[in-house]
């Protein structure tokens, strides 16, 4: 395309009117305008103007709904109201999300009918055709030259000769897109043995510490401490529990944090009378008469294995549907993938009669890990 | 001196006797009274309901329920569990879900339309309370359950129930064909007795446990939250969370976009 330029001096192009010139730079890339033809060749006819109202109606309804939104996003009452005790107002909350989302969609939908409906009604008809230029692509010329014209600006730019700037861009730039790398992987990588070792892993929050570990339940309010006595459940219930030290009555944040700890709860489950099931050894005094405690985290991949059938006693993860038996053995799994029974941990009664935690589970809770044995 | 003597013995002797009576007839009917002011209320055997009611109970006990349950409530090996201390409310869950009278021995009882009719269910409540004793029905009905706090219900209902019950009350499958029932169609009564009682596989759930409060608030959360309420999207794609609002999303969502932009290239 180089050379065919030179045939047009200054006064040609001067002479040329737009459509010409547009149809010159398409004739210089090989490009021929086959068919170009105006949608509507007599102006004002009564189907143009439709065609115009209906385009415009569609851009309209995009502005109204676009309206509608923000406003309704702005003054529609929001705030959650209780379905149970107030009707019409849960009714009209409950449609601030439809109708942020139908309007918002109908204003984006519009736009795009409307730019859709131009396009096919008012842009020119065209049919184009281009040369396909075989052979060898671009001359030898062309390809010496561009290279030519790049190594020229690298040379002039100096940045070979000047090693200094060379050698601190490079450190900047490196250096940055190092931080991006750690940005972007740094959140994956954590070392859950980063605090205390290999044995973070070996205790929770049921080490007595020197000081007695109760057994709590959670009433919903985590400031209020409601511990357990052996007549709180009823031959096959159960409850999920979690450790509260007396040090801690009036630390809320302490409080709180109890019940929120992935290794805290465990479910204090009360067997039938009758129930006896094999124990572990090494596990023989870990229950308390019909009352059982184990891990509540799946040995699989820690889902919360709180399925809890009071008949058959088994405790079914919801993940993978491990079951777990209680009834007969040690909560070992008798189906589903997880291979090692729950961990027991051994609680007793105090003197006043609450349950307490004789001391830590004796194995890690939740699922294996590498350094893991059994 | 002898006869005086054996008289005055004799008047003495009759005396003591009476005196004697006297004492023991006053120390047996304060023991007596004692023994009924202080003795706690039994846990069995409340004779407070009507006797016609339960007359009315046990003639139907006899004709539907004894053939598994026994004549004594005390049960038929292989057949049916011993009724003694389920009370009225284990009677009145099971009987107006229509799971008893049972179709057939299975891995789980389903609900159906109830056999009998609401009086007849009160009177065979109150005969297996009257003879087997056990928690009894609440005193509030309807809606009277629903405690105020909803927020704290589903606290509560979240780490106690949700884990079998769906956090929207719409039920799971459990081992070897039993499930866990959907709430949507539980009256706060039922809802009510099932935690008290523990039908079937579901743990029982005391009143030192979850108090009657605590029960009220979660029936106010899942009546809050079933039978299409809290449901700000329009549709709740069945309450069960992620899985199937992703499957809405990938194949109706993608779906027409597919569509759409299949269209504009066909037209174009």
């Amino acid at each position: 395309m180089s050379e065919q330029n030179n045939e047009y001096t200054e006064a040609d192009l001067a002479e040329m009117s737009r459509e010409e010139k547009a149809r010159l730079g398409l004739a210089l890339d090989d490009v021929e305008l086959v068919e170009y033809r105006d949608n509507w060749p007599v102006k004002g006819t009564r189907a143009e103007r439709r065609a115009e109202r209906f385009t415009a109606a569609w851009f309209a309804l995009a502005g109204f709904s676009a309206l509608a939104f923000v406003a309704v996003f702005i003054f529609w009452p929001w705030q959650y109201q209780d379905p149970l005790s107030n009707q019409k107002g849960y009714f009209l909350y409950a449609l601030y999300n439809p109708l942020i989302g139908f309007f918002l969609g109908l204003s984006i939908f519009s736009v795009g009918v409307g730019v859709v409906l131009y396009s096919k009604k008012f842009l020119p008809h065209e049919v184009a055709v281009q040369q396909r230029h075989d052979g060898h692509g671009s001359s030898e010329v062309d390809r010496q030259t561009a290279a030519a014209l790049l190594a020229d600006a690298g040379s002039r730019s100096g940045i070979a000769r000047r090693s200094l700037i060379k050698r601190t861009a490079g450190f900047g730039v490196g250096a940055f897109g190092l931080g991006a790398g750690v940005f972007a992987i740094g959140g994956v990588v954590h070392n859950p043995w980063s605090s205390r070792g290999q044995e973070s892993l070996l205790h929770t929050g049921w080490e007595p510490d020197g000081e007695k570990v109760y057994l709590r339940r959670d009433t919903g309010n985590s400031k209020d401490v409601s511990l357990l006595r052996p007549e709180d459940i009823d031959a096959g219930g159960f409850e999920t529990v979690f450790p509260f030290r007396e040090s801690e009555r009036h630390n809320e944040h302490a409080l709180s944090e109890a019940m929120k700890k992935g290794d805290a709860p465990v479910m204090l489950i009360r067997l039938r009378p009758g129930a006896s099931p094999v124990k572990r050894q090494g596990q023989e005094d870990f229950n308390y008469g019909d009352y059982y405690a184990y891990s509540k985290v799946c040995t699989h991949l820690g889902c919360p294995t709180s399925l809890f059938e009071a008949q058959t006693g088994r405790l079914l993860c919801p993940c993978h549907q491990s079951q777990f038996d209680v009834v007969h053995t040690y909560a070992k799994p008798v189906f589903g993938p997880a291979t090692r029974a729950l961990p027991q941990l051994p609680i007793t009664v105090d003197e006043d009669g609450y349950f307490v935690a004789k001391h830590d589970f004796i194995e890690p809770v939740g699922p294996a890990y590498w350094e893991r044995k059994s | 001196m002898t006869t005086t003597k054996k008289r005055n013995r004799a008047g003495s002797k009759l005396r003591r006797r009476i005196s004697g009576v006297l004492a023991l007839g006053f120390a047996l009917a304060g023991a007596g009274g004692l023994y009924t002011m202080l003795l706690p209320e039994p846990q069995t055997a409340h004779a407070n309901a009507d006797p016609a009611l339960i007359r009315q109970g046990e003639r139907l006990y006899n004709t539907t329920c004894i053939s598994c349950h026994g004549s004594n409530l005390q049960g038929v090996k292989d057949r049916g569990p011993s009724l003694i201390g389920v009370g009225e409310s284990a009677a009145h869950f099971q009987l107006s879900t229509g799971r008893m009278p049972l179709v057939r021995q299975e891995a789980e009882a389903s609900r159906k339309p109830p056999k009998f009719s609401p009086e007849e269910i009160d009177a065979i409540s109150a005969y297996v309370q009257e003879h087997g004793g056990g928690p009894t029905a609440p005193d509030k009905k309807g809606s009277d359950l629903r405690g105020g706090d909803p927020g704290r219900g589903g606290q509560l209902f979240r780490l106690n129930c949700a884990s079998c019950h769906n956090f929207t009350g719409r039920g799971i499958a459990m081992s070897s064909g039993k499930y866990a029932p959907e709430l949507e169609h539980a009256s706060e009564q039922q809802i009510y007795e099932a935690m008290q009682t523990g039908p079937e596989n579901m743990p029982k759930f005391s009143d030192r446990q979850l108090t009657p409060e605590e029960k009220q608030d979660i029936i106010a959360y899942v009546k809050s939250v079933t039978n299409n309420k809290n449901n700000p999207g329009g549709n709740d794609l069945g309450g069960y969370g992620p899985g199937p609002e992703t499957v809405i999303a990938w194949v109706v969502g993608l779906g027409a976009l597919i569509g759409i932009t299949l269209w504009i290239g066909a037209r174009a």
